[in-house]
């Protein structure tokens, strides 16, 4: 079977029935896990789910191949590439057909809390934290993930995840100066 | 700000903050994004990413789906999604191959005009003329009206009484004999 990254793209931008037909068997794998994960929260059934995978495959060749023209593979792997454009069109799909529901198991609890309005928040200066640092405590916080998976997202090794975020609360903590009741 | 409020745990001091700004959205486009997820962004240009999925809770939700998802193998795909996406491409080479005309349609193609490679023009064109040609050879060979009346005749032909021959049917005379007996 043939790999995504061995496919040939000009010939398959050219609309070649074969290099066509190749490229759908190696990315059907991809786009079906991306099209499923994406509509899971959907309550989608199964024909959707096909119809939903097939709007991908439509996505691309539309108009003469214009979005897989877009592609350029000096900035990112197909694959990756792919799996991106997939959940874009699956989420679309998935919004002329019907609001998402979520087991309330999946939410994280910090969504689920009641918030106390009359409690102000402290506000986090901007450029106390960097983008980075940001983006780690609210993966590790907000969304309840650990510390592999924000590392596996970020493409860093744990280690730097950990560090990062140390760095980050050692700076919060210092500028909020806490003092312990 | 109380030192009251302020909470001893990571998490919970984390909680308690809120970021200083309410960003306007960016638009990350497919490429971009992609480009973050693969790590082969220069820092400027991970931090307009790294902000952008910060802020959106979707595009986070979006990110990290798609990291677990790219980090694991994969599943085959049901055979009918193969299917009906490779049936999506493949027409006008089946076009090239079915308009190879035989020897009558390269004859025919010679005498009509060029539509500017419009297939259903031409082919009504060769059909229009098949059924000309068919209607000449009809009429030549007879006609349909003369054919008809010929019908016509040997039907009225058949209800009229044909005067039986006499003596030249040994299964007639002797059939006649037995019957004038009774």
């Amino acid at each position: 079977m043939t790999e995504l990254n061995q496919i040939d793209l000009r010939s398959l931008v050219a609309g070649h029935k074969r290099t066509w037909d190749g490229f759908v068997l190696a990315a059907s794998p991809l786009i079906n896990a991306v099209v499923r994960r994406s509509l899971g929260a959907w309550r989608l059934s199964e024909d959707d789910i096909m119809d939903a995978a097939q709007d991908v495959f439509v996505r691309l060749c539309t108009n003469d191949f214009r979005l897989l023209k877009t592609y350029d593979p000096a900035r990112a792997g197909l694959s990756t590439w792919l799996a991106v454009v997939a959940r874009s069109a699956a989420v679309d799909f998935a919004r002329r057909r019907r609001q998402p529901t979520s087991p309330i198991d999946d939410i994280p609890e910090a969504a689920l809390a009641v918030e106390d309005h009359y409690v102000e928040k402290l506000k986090i200066p901007e450029g106390l934290l960097t983008e980075r640092q940001t983006l780690i405590l609210k993966c590790l916080y907000d969304e309840e993930r650990d510390v592999a998976e924000v590392a596996q997202l970020l493409k860093v090794d744990a280690q730097t995840v950990r560090s990062t975020h140390h760095k980050a609360l050692l700076r919060l903590r210092e500028h909020f100066r806490e003092r312990t009741p | 700000m109380t030192a009251e409020r302020t909470p001893t745990s990571d998490k919970d001091l984390w909680q308690s903050l809120s970021l200083d700004r309410n960003p306007s959205r960016a638009a990350v486009s497919d490429l971009d994004f992609a480009a973050w997820l693969e790590g082969r962004l220069s820092e400027p240009a991970a931090a307009r990413i790294d902000s952008a999925v910060t802020h959106d809770p979707e595009l986070r939700a979006a990110a990290l789906a798609l990291a677990d998802i790219l980090g694991k193998p994969l599943p085959s795909s049901p055979p009918s999604i193969v299917t009906r996406a490779q049936a999506l491409v493949g027409f006008p080479a089946e076009r090239s191959l079915g308009s190879k005309p035989g020897m009558f349609g390269m004859w025919l193609a010679v005498l009509l005009p060029s539509f500017g490679g419009d297939f259903a023009l031409r082919r009504g064109v060769m059909a229009g003329l098949a059924v000309i040609i068919a209607a000449i050879g009809f009429v030549m060979g007879g006609g349909l009206g003369q054919s008809f009346a010929e019908q016509k005749y040997a039907s009225a032909e058949s209800t009229v009484a044909v005067p039986r021959s006499f003596g030249t049917d040994t299964s007639h005379q002797l059939n006649d004999l037995f019957t004038d007996s009774i």
